[in-house]
């Protein structure tokens, strides 16, 4: 059976055809079903891309820092954990949070931690170690700066 | 019945894994997915579907060897959803999909890493099947509009030409095929991007060589298929002259695919469209040299 290559003529190709298939000629019950599922399968994503493209419009990224206020203690360092949240639409890359510690003492420790996507409405969590107790000085975390994709 | 679609249906899972794995691992995909917004998301859809739509005219993951222009539109749709299903099996057991994954960052992922899945179940009784060679599906063209460039020749009645144009034709998808096999798993990494970058201007003269001598030797110089046999069909195609038309079909392909992966955009300079697209040049020719061998 040669077919597609062109070589064969007209009548060579039908009752070749003809011979292969012939349940595809009509489709049967179960492929039907398979192609309902199929159909509902890409309807629900194309639906979910249409109502999250509703949702999220075009607004710009924003984000939210909260600073855990239960400071761990361990081997004689804080850890201070953070979640952060894009509470603007659009998704933002490589989002910078930077922590700051003012010490009575005019020392200054930093952290600094970067997450690679955040999309709108995404919390992510991290955490800052000090060497110092946070709650000995000023801590201040923020985001810092992002770019877009 | 059932038991024929149920083979059916696991004959395309088993294409659509195999053929979507490669890029499942590939941490470029998700952030591409990741970071692409709802219009672009439907493009791509769109793409994907007229891809698989055209790839369904010779392909497909049924027995069927001839197949009417509605039927290539079903089963097409039937591809997409097998292979989505498919991509958010691999995804969620992978744990790239959990339960916290923003709607936006999933729906991006599901769809690029579809588009592979979807492509497999096409190609699953091409990649899948032992079979006689030039085995390939032809459409009904009598019934509606004719995607299938070769049934169309066909029915021109110009027999001579109409079947050595028909045998380059065969020759120029079974490259594509093969280019697009080989290559859509390298188009989206950062990889091609470092060495185009790394790479003096005449060097890609070099590559570009180079591409065309292993294509030659693949195909004319390994032995690996009747070069009698090789040498009768095709138009006015002299080895070289194959290999060059191959080379730029490859080349077109890469674009193609650079394009769809979001590696080139309109702000990016031609030079660097250029380094790109010869980079992936190799691989896909390479690839597309190995499909017209084993078609």
């Amino acid at each position: 059976m040669i077919e597609g290559s062109g070589e064969v003529e007209m009548p060579t190709v039908e009752t070749a055809s003809e011979a292969a298939v012939e349940k595809s000629e009509v489709r049967s019950l179960a492929e039907w079903i398979t192609l309902t599922i199929s159909s509902l399968v890409l309807l629900l994503v194309v639906g979910l891309v249409l109502y999250d493209w509703q949702i999220s419009k075009n607004l710009p990224p924003a984000f939210q820092v909260e600073v855990s206020e239960t400071t761990q203690l361990i081997e004689g360092q804080y850890y201070v954990p953070f979640t952060l949240k894009n509470t603007g639409g659009r998704i933002a890359r490589t989002v910078q949070v930077i922590a700051e510690l003012d010490l009575p003492d005019g020392d200054e420790e930093t952290g600094e931690q970067q997450f690679d996507f955040l999309s709108g409405n995404e919390r992510k969590q991290g955490g800052f170690v000090f060497e110092h107790d946070p709650q000995t000085g000023d801590l201040v975390v923020r985001v810092a700066s992002f770019g877009l994709p | 019945m059932w038991v024929a679609e149920l083979q059916a249906i696991m004959r395309a899972a088993a294409g659509s894994f195999l053929f979507g794995i490669p890029l499942l691992y590939t941490v470029e995909v998700w952030a591409i997915g990741s970071s692409t917004n709802a219009l672009r998301l439907l493009i791509v859809q769109a793409v994907t579907f007229v891809v698989v739509l055209l790839l369904t005219q010779i392909e497909g993951f049924r027995r069927s060897l001839s197949i009417k222009p509605l039927e290539t539109v079903l089963e097409s749709i039937e591809a997409l959803g097998i292979g989505i299903i498919c991509a958010a099996i691999a995804l969620l057991l992978l744990r790239r999909i959990t339960l916290e994954t923003p709607l936006s960052e999933a729906l991006g992922k599901l769809i690029f890493e579809g588009v592979p899945f979807s492509l497999g179940v096409t190609l699953a009784r091409s990649t899948l099947e032992r079979r006689k060679p030039q085995q390939r599906r032809t459409l009904d063209a009598e019934l509606g509009l004719s995607l299938n460039l070769r049934s169309t020749l066909r029915k021109t009645g110009q027999k001579s030409v109409g079947s050595a144009l028909g045998n380059t034709l065969v020759d120029i998808d079974v490259t594509l095929i093969g280019a697009i096999v080989i290559a859509f798993s390298i188009a989206p990494t950062e990889e091609i991007a470092i060495i185009a970058a790394g790479m003096p201007p005449w060097w890609l003269l070099v590559v570009m060589g180079a591409s065309l001598v292993i294509s030659y030797i693949i195909v004319f110089a390994s032995g690996f298929t009747d070069r009698a046999e090789r040498t009768q069909r095709g138009l006015l195609l002299s080895p070289i002259t194959e290999t060059l038309l191959a080379y730029i079909v490859v080349l077109a392909a890469s674009t193609l695919m650079l394009v769809f992966f979001q590696q080139l955009s309109s702000n990016d300079p031609w030079q660097e469209w250029l380094g790109n697209v010869i980079v992936l040049g190799l691989p896909a020719s390479v690839g597309g040299a190995a499909g017209r061998i084993l078609a």
